[in-house]
C-alpha cells in the first residue's frame, strides 16, 4: 500500500538523519513507529506527506503510495495527494479556533469538494454528538483530540499520519483517545502510521517499529522504548 | 516556626549601553532647551497674557445661525467621509501591500514592498496633501488621497506584522490536511489577524478625523478649510463654532471607535 524505498535525507546543515530506509506497510493497518528524540521520526512523517523531500539519491529514491510514486510529484499534485488520500493527527491538535466543531471536522470535505454531511456523523462516533456548534475553546485537551481524529478521517483517507497523538493527554485520556483511534481505523480500513515516545501508545498498534541510525526494524519489545 | 532565611539570587549585572544611552538621552534634551530660543519669560509677561486672553474672548459667543449651522453641518460630514474614505483605501492598499510585505513572496518582495511602506508613511499627511493639491486641485479628493497614502503606509506595515507574528502550525495543519497555500491563509491566518487589523483600522480612523480637520487648512476640504477662511476673516465667532464641531466629532468617532474595539477584543 505504501512502500519507502532507499529513502535518505540530509538537513540543512549536512547532519544525515535517515540513510537508505526501505518499507512497506499494508493497507488497513496500524503501524506505531518508536524511537529515540532526533532520530527522525517527525521527518519520515512528513516525508511520507509529501511536506519534505528526500535527498535525490543516485539509487532512486522514492516512496510508492498504491503504486504511484509520491516523490516525483509537484508541490500543487502533492498537496491534491494529501488532500483526498491522507489525514494528519499532531500532538497539538491544530484545530482551527474561530470555526465550530462541525466547520473544523468538515474543513478536508469540503477542500475536496464533497457534501459536508458526514461531518456530524464523525463528531458523533468520536463522542462529540450534540456538540457541533461549540467552539475549540469550549473543549479539553481530549475532547480536542476527538475533533482532530474525526477531521483526520471524514474523508475517509487510505493513510492516516498521527504525529505524537496523545504526547499532550494525561495517561487516562490518552488511552481512550488511543481506543477510540484503533476502532475508527479498524472501521475505515486506512493504513495509519504513528509516530510516539509512549510505549502505551505503541501497544496499540498492530506493528511496532523502531527507527534507529541503521533503520527501520520490526519489534515487540514496545516497553523498552525511550520515554 | 520561622522560615529558612533563602537570600535571593543576585541580580542580572546592568548593562553600560542602559546608562550611556539615558546620559545620551538628557544630553540631548539640555542640548534642545539651550540651542531653541525659547523665549519663556516673554511669553508670561502681563501684555501677552493680556493680548492672548482679549484674542480668546473674541472666540464667544460662537456663531449659533441656522444658516452657518447648516454650512458647519456639510463641512464635518466632509470630513468625516474623507476621514472614512481614506481609512478605507488605505485598508485596502494596505492589505495588498502587506501580503508580499509579510514575506509570503519571499525576502526580495518582502523588503522591495516594506521600503515603499517606509516611504509612505514617512511623508505627513499635510505634505501628501500639498503634492496632491498640485495634481488633483483644491477639495476634499486630495486630502481623501492624502490620508489615504500615508494611512496605506501606516496599516501595511501594522497589517504585515501581524501576518508575520500570527501562529503558523494552524496554517502548517491545513496545508498538510491539502489545502492550497490561499485557502490555508484565508481560513487559518487570516481570521487569527482581523480583530487586530480591524483594532488597528479602528486607530488610524480616530487619527484621521483629526488629521482631516487639520488637511482642510491646505485647502483639502472640510472643517478645517471653514477654519482657515474664518480665522484669516477675523471671524472669530465662526471660528469658534468650527472648532466646537471639530471637537463634538472627534470626540463622537472617538467613542464609536473605542466601544467598536472593545466589542472585538471580548
Amino acid at each position: 500500500m505504501l512502500e519507502l524505498r532507499n529513502l535518505s535525507k540530509t538537513y540543512a546543515s549536512g547532519h544525515p538523519v535517515l540513510e537508505r530506509l526501505s518499507w512497506t506497510f499494508r493497507a488497513g493497518e496500524f503501524v506505531a513507529i518508536m524511537g529515540d528524540s532526533g532520530v527522525g521520526k517527525s521527518t519520515l512523517l512528513n516525508l511520507i506527506a509529501g511536506l519534505d523531500q528526500p535527498d535525490a539519491a543516485p539509487d532512486a529514491a522514492s516512496i510508492l503510495l498504491n503504486g504511484a510514486a509520491m516523490s516525483s510529484l509537484d508541490d500543487d499534485a502533492a498537496t491534491r495527494l494529501r488532500r483526498a488520500r491522507m489525514g494528519f493527527i499532531f500532538q497539538a491538535f491544530h484545530v482551527l479556533p474561530h470555526l465550530t466543531l462541525r466547520q473544523n471536522v468538515a474543513l478536508p470535505l469540503l477542500l475536496n469538494g464533497l457534501p459536508d454531511g458526514r461531518a456530524g456523523e464523525m463528531l458523533g462516533a468520536v463522542g462529540l454528538k450534540g456538540r457541533e456548534h461549540d467552539y475549540p475553546h469550549q473543549l479539553s485537551g481530549g475532547e480536542m483530540q476527538r475533533v482532530a481524529i474525526a477531521r483526520a478521517l471524514v474523508h475517509r483517507p487510505a493513510l492516516v499520519l498521527a504525529d505524537e497523538p496523545t504526547g499532550n493527554l494525561d495517561p487516562e485520556t490518552a488511552h481512550a483517545i488511543l481506543q477510540l483511534l484503533q476502532t475508527e481505523i479498524r472501521a475505515s480500513g486506512a493504513c495509519t502510521i504513528m509516530v510516539t515516545h509512549s510505549p502505551a501508545a505503541a501497544a496499540m498498534a498492530d506493528r511496532v517499529l523502531r527507527l534507529t541510525k541503521q533503520g527501520l526494524y520490526e519489534t515487540t519489545a514496545v516497553n523498552s522504548g525511550s520515554q | 516556626m520561622k522560615a529558612a532565611h533563602n537570600p535571593m539570587p543576585p541580580p542580572p549585572p546592568h548593562s553600560w549601553s542602559g546608562w550611556a544611552f539615558g546620559i545620551a538621552l538628557i544630553a540631548l534634551v539640555v542640548a534642545s532647551f539651550a540651542t531653541l530660543p525659547l523665549k519663556w519669560a516673554e511669553f508670561f509677561t502681563p501684555d501677552a497674557v493680556h493680548s492672548t486672553l482679549e484674542f480668546l474672548h473674541g472666540f464667544v459667543p460662537p456663531e449659533s445661525g441656522s444658516g452657518f449651522l447648516r454650512k458647519t453641518a456639510i463641512a464635518t460630514g466632509e470630513t468625516l467621509a474623507m476621514s472614512a474614505l481614506g481609512t478605507l483605501l488605505a485598508v485596502l492598499g494596505g492589505m495588498l501591500l502587506a501580503i508580499p510585505g509579510a514575506g509570503r513572496f519571499g525576502r526580495v518582495p518582502r523588503a522591495a514592498v516594506r521600503a515603499v511602506l517606509n516611504v509612505l508613511r514617512s511623508i505627513p499627511e499635510l505634505v501628501w496633501a500639498s503634492i496632491l493639491l498640485i495634481a488633483a486641485g483644491l477639495g476634499p479628493f486630495a486630502g481623501t488621497m492624502a490620508l489615504a497614502a500615508h494611512t496605506a503606509g501606516v496599516l501595511g506595515r501594522l497589517f504585515a506584522d501581524a501576518l508575520e507574528n500570527a501562529a503558523p502550525l494552524p496554517e502548517q495543519s491545513l496545508r498538510s490536511n491539502g489545502a492550497t497555500p490561499m485557502a490555508a491563509f484565508f481560513y487559518a491566518t487570516l481570521p487569527q489577524t482581523l480583530p487586530q487589523m480591524l483594532s488597528y483600522t479602528l486607530y488610524r480612523w480616530e487619527n484621521n478625523i483629526r488629521a482631516a480637520a487639520i488637511l482642510g487648512v491646505v485647502g483639502a476640504g472640510g472643517l478645517g478649510q471653514m477654519l482657515k477662511y474664518h480665522l484669516s476673516l477675523f471671524q472669530m465667532p465662526r471660528a469658534a463654532t468650527v472648532v466646537i464641531a471639530m471637537l463634538l466629532l472627534v470626540a463622537l468617532v472617538d467613542a464609536v471607535s473605542f466601544a467598536m474595539r472593545r466589542a472585538l477584543t471580548r
